[in-house]
């Protein structure tokens, strides 16, 4: 549908965990789009939606905020869009509030702030279900004489109340209710003074700007004002709402008192992440054998098809070797995101956070450091965009400047291609994968503490988080975001990796020597070229000039390190072994194996601290607004990658291993 | 409230890292430098608050939501028995 098709604007709004993503999803399906703020990095999403009278409204889905006074720049992009201060954002015409109806009175607050800038209002009594089932009864009716706006109840995980939530949307909307309270006579006369003068300086909301600005003109008078909401949620929460009696415990209860025990606890969450780590080498099999048989198929087929030559040379071992060799991974990529996915919509998550603040703290972080490391794990990008919840700017930037050591899925492919060449058994490489974890997020907590105070002098980190009460995953939110992951790791795969295994195939086959011997011919190419003139350079780590040539085209996507030795290796396929069997079986020039253990420990210990990801030096600077920590980042990982990988196989190697 | 009174309460009022476990509180005045964040959360004049547990970050419930808070938020939150 075309834009001018759209009669209004919507905004959504709500607590963080008010479930505001699961209905944003609910009421536009698949129409939704994806862009950013003006001049910020927070992503604008928007979609839209047609009611039962036939109207078309654009959805936007804004970031979550516990009030409009911001404390991040999160809810800045929030509170701006709303008070119509957002550059190249209109305010809306209407607004949507998600309440949470398990944790009401809390989450009324930020409607009776909504309320008071003016605008038309309606309430989403989301999560219904569950407030019933701990025998909360809530009065819809009650509450919206009380505030003067529309309450629907709502399940948005289950679809229940949707098509009564768009009933309610009804175009033309109803008129705002205006400022509910009333504070001393005082107050009221500041405020009454301070419109007038909103009114003469013709601002658009002179109401909502003179109540702004009388909150501003001191901590008392916010104090006050926030004191007089509060005591009238308190009044109409009264008649609104019935809890039931406390003495039930409640499964959340009954789980927090082992998932947050100091010790039971810490051996929940280490037992989680082992089976999450063990599950991806067990489960994932299977699938990687059909991907790998499906790319095997099509290598035979298009051979079969294509005459010899360098145009089948091109598509066999250049694109479906360089292609495969990545999209071979996708359902480890999967499995991961699908548990990271499910421990953060079951709740756990939280707890993960409550239980990591003790160590974080030691090192100068907070527990809000914590969940943007975690998502660093999936990818750095949306860890470092995630670090915006962090209220303090030291800590924000410390946080971002050590997140690329959780090692992100684009290094799976590597981890997973070289830890069967050190360990045999299913348990034991699942050991190994979590000790590579835990390895890289150590040194990077060990980088914390060393850089923390470096940064300058800052007030301690301050710990205040919610926890939300478990409940069962919501699977349309899982899939959803497995999906939009596995999505972008195709589209890599068919863009970004396409186009450097192209290269990469290129490089190898050029310039043709005379000679018939594919050694001579890779020694002769570009490609052998670049590995010889970097040999020098990665000998000492115990690499050969293919694995120099691969780390280098490696630093413009991680995932190309197997694409350019699956490229490489090509050469001297001789009956399709998988690439892992190449590398075994490959020697040094004196006839010694070439994949030996400590030299594989070198290269996944290079893989966990080298910063190689262009896409992540961009986001770093856009958020640090400076070239400075982004290419200072840069360096200083690689040059540390490379100290790392030294130390191991020279070390190693004094020690007796080969 | 007579002075005398009012004097009274205030003194008898326990930061909420004092507070004991398992007891319900009302909060009688949030004062410090993160008092508008605490105030954002729930953590309001007026508001019935139950602690949970005890120690550098402690839980406790307002209005239902289980909170964690560092001991430095909790020695913002002057509460008195329910």
């Amino acid at each position: 549908m075309s834009e001018s098709s759209i009669q209004a604007r919507i905004a959504l709004v709500g607590n963080p965990n008010a479930g505001k993503t699961t209905l944003f999803n609910s009421l536009t399906g698949q129409n939704q789009k994806v862009g950013n703020y003006t001049g910020a990095t927070v992503s604008r999403k928007s979609g839209t939606f047609l009611t039962p009278h036939g109207h078309q409204f654009e959805l936007i889905d804004l970031p979550g905020a516990y009030s409009l006074q911001p404390n991040s720049p999160d809810e800045k992009i929030t509170r701006d869009v709303l008070v119509g201060e957002q550059e190249g954002e209109a305010p809306p015409d209407l607004v949507l509030c998600v309440l949470d109806a398990c944790h009401l009175e809390r989450q009324l607050y930020l409607l009776l702030q909504i309320i008071d800038l003016g605008h038309p209002v309606v309430a989403a009594l989301n999560k219904m279900d569950s407030a019933e089932g701990q025998g909360l009864r809530i009065d819809p009716t009650a509450l919206s004489e009380d505030f003067g706006v529309p309450f629907v109840p709502i399940c948005s995980a289950t679809g229940r109340g949707i098509t009564q939530l768009k009933h309610a949307l009804r175009h033309p909307f109803p008129r705002p209710p205006g400022r509910l309270w009333k504070g001393p006579a005082e107050l009221e006369e500041a405020i009454g003074k301070s419109t007038r003068a909103s009114e003469e300086a013709g601002a658009c909301h002179p109401v909502a700007d003179g109540l702004m600005n009388v909150a501003k003109t001191g901590s008392e008078t916010e104090k006050l004002i926030q004191k007089i909401r509060f005591e009238y949620i308190h009044r109409a929460i009264e008649a609104g709402l019935q809890r039931p009696d406390e003495a039930a415990l409640e499964l959340t209860d009954r789980i927090d008192a082992h998932a947050l025990h100091p010790f039971r606890g810490w051996a929940i969450f280490a037992s989680l992440m082992l089976a999450v780590f063990w599950s991806i080498f067990r489960f994932a099999e299977i699938p990687m054998g059909w991907v790998e048989g499906a790319f095997e198929w099509l290598s035979g087929t298009v051979s079969g098809a294509i005459g010899e030559g360098d145009f089948q040379s091109l598509i066999v071992d250049g694109v479906i070797a360089g292609v495969g060799g990545v999209l071979v991974f996708l359902p480890q990529i999967v499995l991961l995101f699908f548990f990271i996915s499910l421990l953060e919509s079951s709740g756990y998550m939280a707890r993960a956070a409550y239980l990591m603040d003790g160590i974080m703290n030691k090192v100068g972080l907070s527990g809000k450091s914590f969940l943007p490391l975690l998502s660093g794990y999936a990818c750095a990008i949306p860890g470092i965009m995630a670090t915006r919840t962090i209220p303090n700017a030291k800590e924000r930037l410390a946080t971002i400047l050590i997140l690329p050591w959780t090692s992100c899925t684009a290094r799976l492919p590597v981890y997973v291609l070289i830890i069967p060449l050190i360990f045999a058994g299913a348990f034991n490489q699942g050991l190994a994968l979590f000790g590579i974890y835990a390895l890289g997020t150590l040194t990077a907590l060990i980088a914390a503490k060393i850089l923390k105070p470096r940064l300058g002098q800052t007030e301690a980190p301050q710990f205040l988080l919610e926890l939300p009460p478990y409940q069962k995953p919501q699977w349309g939110h899982v899939f959803r975001q497995v999906w939009e992951r596995a999505f972008a790791f195709i589209k890599k795969a068919g863009t970004v990796i396409l186009g450097l295994s192209i290269i990469l195939w290129f490089l190898n086959t050029y310039p043709k020597s005379e000679s018939e011997d594919p050694t001579v011919q890779q020694e002769q190419s570009f490609n052998g070229r670049i590995g010889q003139a970097m040999e020098p350079v990665v000998a000492p780590l115990g690499w050969d000039d293919r694995m120099g040539t691969a780390m280098m085209a490696s630093f413009a996507a991680r995932e190309v390190f197997r694409s350019s030795l699956a490229i490489s290796y090509a050469t001297d396929e001789e009956d399709g072994e998988a690439l892992r069997d190449q590398l075994v079986a490959s020697t040094r020039d004196n006839g010694a194996p070439l994949y030996t253990p400590l030299v594989g420990l070198s290269i996944i210990v290079f893989f966990i601290y080298a910063l190689q990801c262009l896409p992540t030096t961009v986001v770093v600077r856009r958020e640090t607004g400076s070239w400075k920590w982004a290419l200072g980042q840069l360096t200083g990982m690689t040059l540390f990658a490379y100290l790392a990988a030294l130390l191991v196989y020279q070390g190693g190697k004094l020690l007796g291993y080969s | 409230m007579p002075i005398l009174a009012s004097d009274l309460e205030r003194d008898s009022a326990l930061t909420l890292s004092q507070a004991a476990i398992g007891c319900e509180f009302q909060i009688r005045e949030v004062e410090g430098p993160a008092c508008r964040q605490l105030r954002d959360i729930g953590f309001c004049e007026q508001m019935r608050v139950k602690k949970l547990t005890n120690g550098r970050n402690m839980l406790c419930t307002v209005c239902g939501t289980k909170l964690a808070l560092s001991k430095d938020l909790a020695n913002q939150i002057r509460v008195v028995p329910a």
